[in-house]
């Protein structure tokens, strides 16, 4: 079932008892508003009932008192009808007054005076009733004897001492009069009001209905269920009406009022139908809220369900931002993170992949060029041997093959050397040697080495030293920066520039060594330290190799607590790779301080160089070995200090900030007593073609950055 | 009259090994580092045989041996290689599939090498 659906049976749940009780109410309302007109008419029908009590009481008390006239016990009949003839003047109600004799015949009456018989008198029933009761009865509506008009006779007998009746006093009222009196009453329009004897024949009626005509079946039929009550019935016009009725204890007459069943029914009925109405419209009201709320609450539901399925799907799901509902805010906050955090997952399950792929593609490649790489040495020995085997020894080809022989089973050698390397490495089977020393000086040292060796002379060498300490095994320290080298060669074109940096950076030492090659991959520069990674020429022998050399320089370095980085520019723009090794304070001068004796005499020494450092440096060593050291930062400052202090030697930068070190060699070499100096180039340049030029400005010796201390004092020593 | 090869690697040691091996042999022996240095000894001096490596600088060797079997189809062609069978750089299947006349693994014996040389060119 839909959200909307059962908020539509919430609300309908929520209105429908409201809706029963305002019915019940209205029912009650309505059933309250019926009974109380249906009581107000009741009271109607008492006051009207009492009215014509009165009336009645009336004619009978004024009866009493004309039966007890002294003219009737002394029989003088027509002093009785003289009496009688001025109170029936009085009395326009009344229809006519006889007297009847014991037997029922009549004496006299108003129109005729004492004197003949009148004969029987018509409603003997009550004239037998009033004779046996001896008091006053009211009998019913009929014809008078003569057939006249109908009256309603109250009779009163007279009796004789002995008991035995002697007169019957009878008083005919007009059923005219009680018409009267219901006229007075200002019923409704369309109300009935019937007044009937206790022979249910109407005595009065309104609207008006002919005296002594039946009452209505339905009046009838109440009547002998009940003296009074309330009833529903037809008028004898025919009309709908509800009746109270009301029986009189002294007349034995009833009356009825009718109200129209339309008057009391037609305000019940809009009662209902206004009930209805208001039913139906909060009905209306409260599906409208329903739907409402269900589409303000389902709609962001909608939303999230969804971008879960999006989110289920693996694509990128847009989840509803603000809704007004809390809960759902706070639902799509946590489904959104979960999606995240899916997404995350995935994406590193993804890298992972995509990273064991790499790997397993770098093994396959490892293994092609180890196949490669040693079945080719193989295939030039077997070879050789096969020619060795035919050959004799001086032979030309024998002595040819000896060569391949030696040079393929150096090759092979290496191989072998880096392989059992890396692999050692690689099981953490290697143990640091750790001293404490002079970063600087170690990569001038191996820097000398590779100059002599001549595998650096296709290319420009920079260095760029400053001292800095490390605890660190020297070997591997070597091993590091002969791998970038032999990197940066491999990959650098003839004639360009190689650059190394040694020095402090922090609380770091710093090597670096950039080259102006083919640089690297875009986004492949942290690739290049995975073992077994080649660079893109891996088919080309000139760049041959197993892939092991950076891998091993990246283990080293971290094995000292050191990191290693690579950075370029992108293909074609050349590759820097750095690392970074934890610094450490210098042995204290003390410590050092037994060294062997400077065999250089004391001399006057001038240092022409910009770079703080290793002007520091040099001074700290000459001074140490009882030199007179003066420096300058740049060579005008040098040729002024120099025309001062008349030095003995002096050591000159060439990449000055103002004028380069060979101009400034050639103006100390022109100065008064220039001839005798001694000029010391100091250059991170050390191609023979730079040593060449040195030598033409007028310098005696050339060191090339870092400069060692111990090849300075040799260069010192060689001035003497 | 001699039977002429070229013999075609980027490895300078195994080019003369080869030489030598086959010049004692009795064949005269061209070499060359690679297929463009090839295509341009072979129209000075056309070879009856080609020996060609398969990784070479400069050009695949799959290029020099399809140049070759164009413009010289006389020409008999045995590709040798490296490339180890486990490895998917193992290119000997491929040369057989596009039709060279033998092929060799690295290292081989020099004497199955004469042995396939004398089946192809009977001097």
């Amino acid at each position: 079932m839909k959200l909307r659906s059962h908020l539509l049976v919430l609300s309908i749940a929520t209105a429908a008892p409201i809706v029963a009780l305002a019915t019940v109410i209205a029912v009650v309302v309505v059933k309250q508003e019926r009974d109380s007109v249906r009581d107000a008419a009741g009271e109607r029908v008492v006051a009207v009932m009492s009215a014509i009590d009165a009336e009645l009481r009336g004619s009978i008390a004024t009866l009493r008192a004309m039966a007890a006239s002294a003219h009737l016990e002394s029989g003088n009949l027509k002093g009785f009808h003289s009496d009688a003839m001025r109170i029936f003047a009085t009395h326009p109600d009344w229809l006519d007054f006889t007297l009847a004799r014991g037997d029922g015949i009549r004496l006299l009456n108003s129109a005729n005076p004492p004197g003949k018989d009148l004969g029987p008198v018509s409603d003997r029933e009550s004239f037998d009733l009033a004779m046996q009761r001896g008091e006053p009865v009211i009998g019913r509506v009929a014809p008078g004897p003569e057939g006249r008009s109908l009256g309603i006779p109250l009779r009163m007998p007279v009796a004789n001492p002995d008991g035995t009746l002697k007169y019957m006093v009878t008083v005919v009222l007009k059923p005219d009069a009680f018409s009267d009196v219901l006229r007075a009453q200002k019923l409704p329009e369309g109300w009935v009001v019937n007044l009937i004897d206790s022979n249910h024949k109407v005595i009065a009626r309104l609207p008006p209905m002919p005296a002594g005509r039946p009452a209505s079946d339905s009046f009838r039929a109440q009547l002998a269920k009940a003296p009074h009550g309330w009833f529903r019935g037809k008028t004898l016009e025919g009309r709908e009406v509800y009746t109270p009725y009301l029986t009189s204890a002294l007349s034995g007459w009833t009356l009825g009022i009718g109200m129209p069943t339309g008057t009391l029914d037609a305000a019940a009925w809009r009662g209902l139908w206004l009930l209805v109405v208001l039913i139906g419209v909060a009905s209306a009201v409260a599906v409208g809220f329903a739907l409402l709320l269900s589409w303000r609450i389902a709609k962001p539901i909608a939303a999230l369900a969804a971008a879960s399925e999006a989110v289920g799907r693996g694509e990128r799901a847009e989840f509803p931002a603000r809704t007004p509902i809390a809960e759902i805010d706070s639902l799509a906050a946590t489904l959104k993170q979960a999606a995240e955090a899916m997404r995350e997952k995935h994406e590193l399950a993804e890298r992972e992949k995509t990273a064991l792929q790499a790997a397993d593609r770098a093994k396959d490649e490892f293994l092609a060029m180890l196949s490669h790489e040693l079945r080719n040495p193989l295939a030039a020995l077997t070879a050789a041997a096969h020619v060795l085997k035919l050959a004799t020894p001086n032979e030309s080809a024998a002595i040819k093959a000896r060569g391949v022989v030696e040079r393929q089973t150096k090759h092979m050698a290496r191989l072998v050397a880096d392989l059992l390397d890396i692999s050692r490495v690689a099981m953490g089977k290697v143990a640091l040697e750790r001293e404490r020393f002079n970063l600087y000086e170690a990569v001038g040292n191996l820097l000398n080495v590779w100059r002599a060796s001549g595998r650096l002379e296709r290319h420009r060498l920079m260095v760029d030293a400053r001292p800095v300490w490390v605890d660190a095994d020297r070997a591997r320290l070597d091993q590091i920066l002969s791998n970038l080298l032999d990197n940066a060669v491999k990959f650098t074109p003839a004639g360009k520039r190689i650059t190394v940096t040694v020095g402090p950076q922090g609380e770091m030492a710093l090597l670096r060594v950039s080259d102006e090659g083919e640089g690297l991959p875009p986004d492949s520069a942290e690739r290049m330290f995975d073992l077994f990674v080649q660079g893109e020429r891996g088919l080309d022998r000139a760049a041959g190799g197993l892939g092991v050399g950076l891998a091993l320089v990246k283990r080293l370095t971290e094995m000292h607590g050191g990191t290693v980085s690579a950075m370029s520019a992108g293909p074609g723009r050349g590759a820097t790779f750095t690392v970074l090794l934890p610094a450490v304070l210098p042995p204290s001068t003390r410590a050092t301080k037994p060294e062997e004796p400077t065999r250089v005499a004391p001399r006057r020494v001038l240092i022409v160089e910009d770079n703080d450092d290793t002007r520091q440096m040099l001074f700290e060593a000459l001074a140490f070995s009882g030199h007179d050291v003066r420096e300058a930062r740049d060579g005008a400052t040098g040729i002024a200090l120099a025309a001062e202090s008349r030095p003995d030697v002096a050591l000159i930068d060439i990449g000055l900030p103002d004028v380069d070190g060979y101009e400034v060699a050639r103006r100390l070499r022109a100065a008064p007593g220039g001839r005798n100096i001694g000029l010391i180039a100091i250059t991170g340049y050390g191609q023979p073609e730079d040593q060449k030029r040195a030598y033409e400005a007028g310098f005696d010796a050339h060191l090339t950055k870092p400069v060692a201390a111990e090849r300075l004092k040799q260069v010192m020593a060689g001035l003497q | 009259m001699s039977k002429r090869i070229l013999v075609v690697d980027d490895d300078a040691d195994m080019r003369l090994t080869l030489k030598l091996s086959l010049e004692l042999a009795g064949y005269v022996v061209d070499v060359a580092g690679n297929a463009r240095e090839a295509l341009a000894q072979q129209r000075e001096r056309p070879a009856d045989v080609l020996i060609t490596d398969i990784f070479m600088p400069d050009a695949d060797g799959f290029e020099a041996i399809d140049a070759f079997r164009r413009e010289y189809p006389d020409t008999k062609i045995v590709v040798v290689s490296g490339g180890a069978q486990f490895t998917k750089r193992d290119y000997l299947p491929d040369a057989e599939l596009i039709g060279v006349d033998a092929t060799l693994q690295k290292p081989f014996d020099v004497d199955t090498l004469l042995a396939l040389l004398k089946g192809m060119v009977p001097s």
